[in-house]
C-alpha cells in the first residue's frame, strides 16, 4: 500500500532501467484503470439499451468477463514496483541493513521463480485456446455470444512477464544493496514504518477533498 | 513396482444431486467389480471450474470430468450438434439415445481426442422449457419483444422469431426475472427449482422443447490405456447400468415437478402442432443450416452429425 | 504420504513464507504450486524420473488459475466499488456529508462526534474502503471537535472507529470477496450488511452519548442550526442518497420489482458520482490518476484472490477442507462454542494481518467447516445448530467475520485505521487514537455480542429478498 515515494531513483544503471521500465508498468496500470471506466458505461449501455429501446446489449455478461484479466493483471508489476502487494512486515520491518537485502532478495527470488512458472503455465492455457487453423484462431469461446478466449487468456502470460522483468530488476537491486551494504538502494520499494505508509497515503487521498478541481494536486505530479 | 490399486479423481461441479448420480453410481459400480482395486474420488468443483475441466483432463490433472458442450462451443464443436434448437427429442431416453450415437461418430472422438479425452457417457438433461411472467405466450407472434434469459443457441432461436436473448448468470437468473429484466427463463426443471425461478412463475412451456445442453462425461485417455484389462471391462461394462440408475432417478424428480407446479400455481402451457412447426421453420431451420456450412468449413462432417441424430430418433422411437 | 498430511505441510510452508514477510499473493501461489506438484509426484510414487511431468501438470493447473477465476462477472464489483470510492472525493461528497450531518443532530449530547459517527456511516455508502474514510474524515471532521474543546484523543477514536463502518454498509468490496470465495449471492450479502453497518453506527452513536453525560472528554453539543440551514445542506449530500437507492433497489425493491442486477447497480452507482464529479469540474488528470489508484488497489485485491485460489486448487486435490471440517465436527463441544473460538481466532489473527489477506487465507478451510457445524449447505433451519439454513448461516458468518475484520482495525499493534489517523494529524500519535479509540472496542464487542445472539438483524434483510 506504500506509495511512489518509497522508490528512490539514483543514477545507477539499475535505477535508470527501472524508471524506463516504470513508464510501460503505468501505461499497462491504466490501461487497467480505463478497464474499470469501460465496466461503468458498459452497464449503462446496457441498462440504458434494455429500459429506454428494449435491446439490452447482447453478452454483457460475456463482455464484462473479457474485461476482467485487464483490470486484474495489467498493473501487476505496477503494484510490485510500489510495494503495493499486501505483505506482513512486523518480523522483516525489524531487521536493518543487511539482514533486510537478504531476506528481501530471498523472497524476491522465490517471488520470481513462481512467476516464471506461471508465465509457462498460463502461456499454456492460451495455447490450448488458440489454433491458427479455426476460424478467429479460436479453440474455447464465451458461454453466451461465442467470444474468442485466446486474447483475455494471452494478457495474464504478457503480464507476468512484465511482473518477471520488473523483479529481476529487484533481485539486482536488492542483490547489489547486499553487496555494497547499502542503507537506502533505489529502484527497491523501501519498507516505511506504518506510521509513515500511514500518513502518506493518507496525503494522498485527502487534498483534493479540500479543494475538488484542483488539477496541480499531489497525487498527479507522479504522472 | 508393486501393483499399486488404481485411484482416479474425478471432476465435477456444484453439489452432489441428480446430473451427477450416474458418476457416483459409476464409482460405486467400479470399486465393486474390482474389490476396491480400482476406485474414484468424486471431487464437487475442488479440482477445477466446469469450464477448465476438459483443460484439466488434457493436462492430466485428474482422470475423469464431466462438462457441458455450450459452455465452450469453440472447444468441441462437433458434438454442439446435440444443443441445435429443436431437434425433437422428447426424453432423456432419446436422449441417452442420439447423445451416444453421436458420441461413437469418428469425428466427435476426434474433436475430443485434441483434449487427449475420450467421450464415456452423457448427463442427459431434459428440454429447457421457459417459465414466465404475465400472459402466457403460446404464439409463436407473442415472443417478439420477450426478454429471454437462453445462453446460446437457444438465444438465437428465440432471437429468431423476435426474443431478446439477455446475458444474464445463472445465479442473478432470479433476480433478473423479478425485477423485469427479463420476461422468461430457459432451464431444466432442476434448474428452475435450484435457482428458485419457478417461484417468479405465472407459466412454464411444457412442449416447447426448445432444445438442451449436452454435457458429456469424459476420461483422459492416457488414464484409460494404463487401466489392467479387467478394471477397463469394470468400467466399460458400468456405463449403462449407470446410465440406468441416473434415469430413474431423474423420472423421480421430473415427476415431482408436475407437484410443484400445482403447489406454485404455475399455468402449465401448451402450444399447438401449427405453432411448433412454424416455430421449427423459423428458428431451427436457419440455424442448423448455418451450423452445418460453418462445421464443414472446419472439416467437420456436420451433414453427416445432424442426420446420424435424426437417424437415431427414428430408430429410438421405432424400437420402442 | 497421505494428501492431506502434504495439505498440512504446505499449510505450515505458507504460514512461515507469509511471517517472513513474502507478498501475501504470491506465498500463497507459491504454496499451492509447491503442493500441486508435491500430491502430483507422490501419485507418481516419487519416481525421479517422473518428477518433470509431475511439474508440468502442476504449473500447467496452476496456470489456469489466475485468467479462469478472475473472469467472474460478480468479481467485477469490486473494482467499481473501488472507483465509487475514489470518484466520491472528486465529487466533494465528504464534506457535504459532513455538513448535513452537523446541522442535523449535532444538538446531542457530543453531538459532534455523533455527526461525525453518522457522516462516516453515510460515506460509507459511497465508499468501499475503510482506510479511505478514516484518512478523509481526519481532515474534515477533528479540528471541528477540537475547537470546541474535544479531548484530542476521544476526537481521534471517533474518527477511526467511524471509519470501519465502510466494510459493513453496501458497497463493500470485503463483502463481494467474501460472496466469491465462499460462493453465495452477492447481492444477498450487500443487503445483509446494510442493517449491521446502521446498528452499528447507532451503538457508536449511544456510547458517544453516554460517554458525553458522563465524562468531560467530548465538547458541548452544536445548536443554533435553522431549520433553513439544515435543509439547504442536504443537496449536496444528494448524490450519496441517489447511489444507496441504485444500489439497494438494483438488489431488491422493498416496494416492488427490483430494477435490475447487483452488477449493473454497482456500475450505476459509480456512474451516478461519476457524473457529480464531473459537473464540480474534475479534470482529465484527476480521473487519470482516480483511475490509476483504483487500478493498483483492484490489482493488489486480484493478485491475492487468483494466488490464494492456485492454493484452494491445491487444497481440493488434498482435501484438506474436508478433513478439517470432519475434525471440528467430531469435536466434543457446543457448535456455538466453537463458533465462538473462531471469531476470537479472528480477532488475534486480525491484530498482525490485513483483513482481505486474512479472510481470503483462511475461509476456504474456516468456511466449510461453520458450514458443517450448522448441519451442511443443504440443512433446514429446523435441524440446524445454529437455528438458520445454509444459505443464512453463509450470510450471517460473512457478516460476523466482517465485523471481526473491521474490529482489527482499531485494533492494537496494527490498527490500520488508527495509524492512518496518527499519520493525517501532526498533533497525535498512534498511542494516542489507539487510547482514544479503547471505548469503541467495548461497543464493537456488544455489536458482535448481539449479532451472534440475534442473528435477525443480519438475516431480515436478505430474508426479505427470498
Ligand atoms: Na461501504
Ligand atoms: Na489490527
Amino acid at each position: 500500500m506504500a506509495g511512489n515515494a518509497a522508490v528512490l531513483e539514483d543514477d545507477s544503471l539499475v535505477s535508470r532501467l527501472d524508471r524506463r521500465l516504470l513508464q510501460v508498468e503505468q501505461v499497462l496500470a491504466l490501461i487497467s484503470g480505463l478497464a474499470v471506466f469501460s465496466l461503468m458505461v458498459l452497464a449503462v449501455v446496457s441498462v440504458g439499451g434494455r429500459n429506454a429501446f428494449n435491446a439490452p446489449l447482447p453478452g454483457y455478461v460475456d463482455w464484462i468477463e473479457q474485461a476482467m484479466p485487464l483490470i486484474a493483471f495489467m498493473g501487476i508489476a505496477y503494484v510490485q514496483r510500489e510495494g503495493g502487494h499486501i505483505r506482513m512486515d512486523i518480523v522483516i520491518g525489524a531487521l536493518r541493513g543487511r539482514a533486510l537485502w537478504l531476506f528481501e532478495l530471498f523472497s524476491v527470488l522465490l517471488i520470481l521463480a513462481l512467476m516464471i512458472c506461471l508465465v509457462w503455465g498460463s502461456w499454456a492455457h492460451f495455447a490450448r485456446s488458440f489454433d491458427f487453423a479455426a476460424p478467429l484462431w479460436s479453440r474455447d469461446s464465451s458461454i453466451d455470444i461465442g467470444i474468442p478466449l485466446w486474447p483475455a487468456k494471452l494478457l495474464a502470460p504478457v503480464a507476468f512477464s512484465v511482473l518477471c522483468l520488473r523483479l529481476v530488476l529487484q533481485v539486482w537491486a536488492y542483490g547489489r544493496a547486499l553487496v555494497l551494504g547499502l542503507d537506502a538502494p533505489a529502484a527497491v520499494p523501501l519498507i516505511q514504518d506504518a506510521a509513515a505508509q500511514a500518513a502518506h497515503e493518507a496525503e494522498m487521498l485527502t487534498g483534493h477533498d479540500d479543494a475538488p478541481g484542483d488539477s496541480t494536486d499531489s497525487r498527479n505530479s507522479q504522472g | 513396482g508393486e501393483a499399486a490399486a488404481t485411484e482416479w479423481n474425478v471432476s465435477v461441479w456444484g453439489k452432489r444431486r441428480a446430473f451427477t448420480e450416474h458418476v457416483e453410481k459409476l464409482a460405486e459400480l467400479v470399486s465393486e467389480k474390482t474389490d476396491g482395486a480400482f476406485t474414484m474420488n468424486v471431487s464437487y468443483g475442488g479440482l477445477s471450474k466446469p469450464r477448465e475441466n476438459l483443460d484439466g483432463i488434457s493436462i492430466g490433472a485428474f482422470e475423469m470430468a464431466q462438462f457441458c458442450a455450450g459452455y465452450h462451443r469453440d472447444k468441441n464443436p462437433s458434438i454442439t450438434v446435440l444443443e441445435l434448437p429443436f431437434l425433437g427429442v422428447n426424453n432423456l431416453a432419446e436422449e441417452v439415445a442420439v447423445s451416444h450415437a453421436v458420441y461413437a461418430h469418428p469425428a466427435a472422438a476426434k474433436d475430443l481426442a485434441r483434449w487427449n479425452a475420450k467421450l464415456l457417457m452423457t448427463s442427459p438433461m431434459p428440454q429447457y422449457n421457459l417459465v414466465g411472467t404475465g400472459e402466457p405466450r403460446d404464439e409463436l407472434a407473442e415472443f417478439d419483444g420477450m426478454r429471454v434469459r437462453a445462453t446460446g443457441g437457444l438465444g438465437k432461436a428465440f432471437e429468431a422469431v423476435g426474443g431478446v436473448p439477455t446475458s444474464v448468470p445463472a445465479t442473478e437468473a432470479y433476480n433478473a426475472m423479478e425485477s423485469g429484466v427479463v420476461d422468461t427463463v430457459a432451464f431444466a426443471q432442476h434448474a428452475h427449482l435450484s435457482f428458485g425461478t419457478i417461484n417468479k412463475a405465472d407459466w412454464w412451456t411444457a412442449n416447447l422443447n426448445p432444445g438442451t445442453v449436452n454435457c458429456p462425461v469424459v476420461v483422459n485417455t492416457d488414464a484409460y490405456d494404463m487401466l489392467s484389462d479387467a478394471e477397463r471391462e469394470a468400467l466399460d461394462s458400468s456405463v449403462d447400468e449407470a446410465i440406468a440408475h441416473y434415469l430413474d432417478n431423474y423420472g423421480k424428480l421430473l415427476t415431482k415437478w408436475d407437484s410443484v407446479l400445482e403447489e406454485k400455481g404455475v399455468e402449465k402451457v401448451m402450444i399447438s402442432e401449427e405453432q411448433l412447426a412454424a416455430f421449427r421453420a423459423k428458428a431451427a431451420d436457419p440455424i442448423r443450416e448455418q451450423w452445418i456450412k460453418d462445421m464443414t468449413a472446419q472439416g467437420i462432417p456436420g451433414q453427416e452429425l445432424y442426420d446420424l441424430v435424426m437417424k437415431t430418433l427414428e430408430d429410438t422411437r421405432a424400437g420402442n | 504420504m497421505e494428501p492431506i498430511e502434504i495439505g498440512l505441510w504446505v499449510t505450515g510452508f505458507l504460514l512461515i513464507l507469509v511471517v517472513t514477510g513474502m507478498r501475501v499473493a504470491f506465498a500463497a501461489a507459491l504454496a499451492g504450486l509447491v503442493g500441486l506438484t508435491w500430491i502430483f509426484w507422490a501419485k507418481f510414487g516419487y519416481d525421479p524420473s517422473r518428477f518433470t511431468k509431475a511439474l508440468t501438470i502442476a504449473v500447467k493447473t496452476a496456470g489456469q488459475v489466475p485468467h479462469s477465476k478472475v473472469s467472474s462477472q460478480a468479481l467485477s464489483l469490486i473494482p467499481t466499488f473501488i472507483l465509487i470510492g475514489y470518484l466520491a472525493y472528486y465529487a466533494g461528497l465528504t464534506k457535504a456529508l459532513f455538513e448535513a450531518a452537523k446541522r442535523w443532530i449535532a444538538w446531542l449530547p457530543g453531538g459532534l462526534a455523533v455527526s461525525t459517527v453518522f457522516a462516516t456511516a453515510g460515506f460509507a455508502a459511497v465508499s468501499g474502503a475503510s482506510v479511505a474514510t478514516s484518512a478523509v474524515f481526519a481532515r474534515i471532521a477533528i479540528p471541528e471537535m477540537l475547537a470546541i474543546g474535544y479531548n484530542k484523543q476521544f476526537a481521534a477514536g471517533v474518527v477511526a472507529a467511524g471509519g470501519t463502518l465502510a466494510s459493513l454498509i453496501p458497497p463493500s468490496a470485503i463483502l463481494v470477496i467474501y460472496a466469491i470465495i465462499v460462493e453465495q449471492d452477492v447481492g444477498k450479502l450487500l443487503l445483509a450488511g446494510f442493517i449491521p453497518g446502521a446498528f452499528s453506527a447507532v451503538i457508536y452513536g449511544l456510547l458517544i452519548v453516554g460517554i458525553a453525560m458522563i465524562f468531560k472528554t467530548v465538547g458541548p453539543p452544536v445548536k443554533g442550526f435553522t431549520w433553513k440551514q439544515r435543509f439547504a445542506a442536504l443537496p449536496g449530500a444528494l448524490p450519496i442518497m441517489f447511489v444507496v437507492v441504485i444500489i439497494i433497489f438494483f438488489v431488491y425493491n422493498p416496494f416492488g420489482e427490483a430494477w435490475g442486477t447487483p452488477t449493473e447497480g454497482g456500475a450505476l452507482g459509480a456512474f451516478v458520482v461519476f457524473l457529480m464529479a464531473l459537473w464540480r469540474g474534475m479534470k482529465w488528470a484527476e480521473l487519470k490518476s482516480a483511475l490509476l489508484e483504483t487500478a493498483k488497489l483492484a490489482v493488489m485485491i486480484f493478485s491475492i484472490i487468483w494466488g490464494v485460489l492456485i492454493y484452494v486448487r491445491f487444497l481440493g486435490f488434498a482435501d484438506l477442507p474436508g478433513a478439517f471440517s470432519d475434525w471440528i465436527t467430531s469435536l466434543e463441544m457446543s457448535p456455538m462454542l466453537i463458533l465462538i473460538c473462531i471469531l476470537l481466532a479472528y480477532a488475534v489473527l486480525g491484530m498482525f494481518m490485513d483483513a482481505i489477506g486474512m479472510l481470503l487465507l483462511t475461509l476456504p478451510v474456516v468456511y466449510p467447516a461453520v458450514m458443517a457445524l450448522n448441519g451442511g449447505e443443504a440443512v433446514s433451519a429446523a435441524d440446524s445448530a445454529f437455528g438458520m439454513n445454509g444459505t443464512m448461516c453463509a450470510i450471517w458468518f460473512g457478516i460476523l467475520v466482517v465485523k471481526m475484520a473491521e474490529f482489527c482495525l482499531i485494533t492494537p499493534p496494527i490498527g490500520l485505521n488508527c495509524f492512518v489517523v496518527a499519520g493525517v494529524r501532526d498533533d497525535l500519535t498512534v498511542q494516542d487514537v489507539f487510547k482514544g479509540v479503547t471505548p469503541f472496542f467495548i461497543a464493537d464487542a456488544i455489536t458482535i455480542a448481539l449479532l451472534v445472539a440475534f442473528p435477525g438483524i443480519v438475516l431480515y434483510l436478505p430474508s426479505l429478498a427470498g
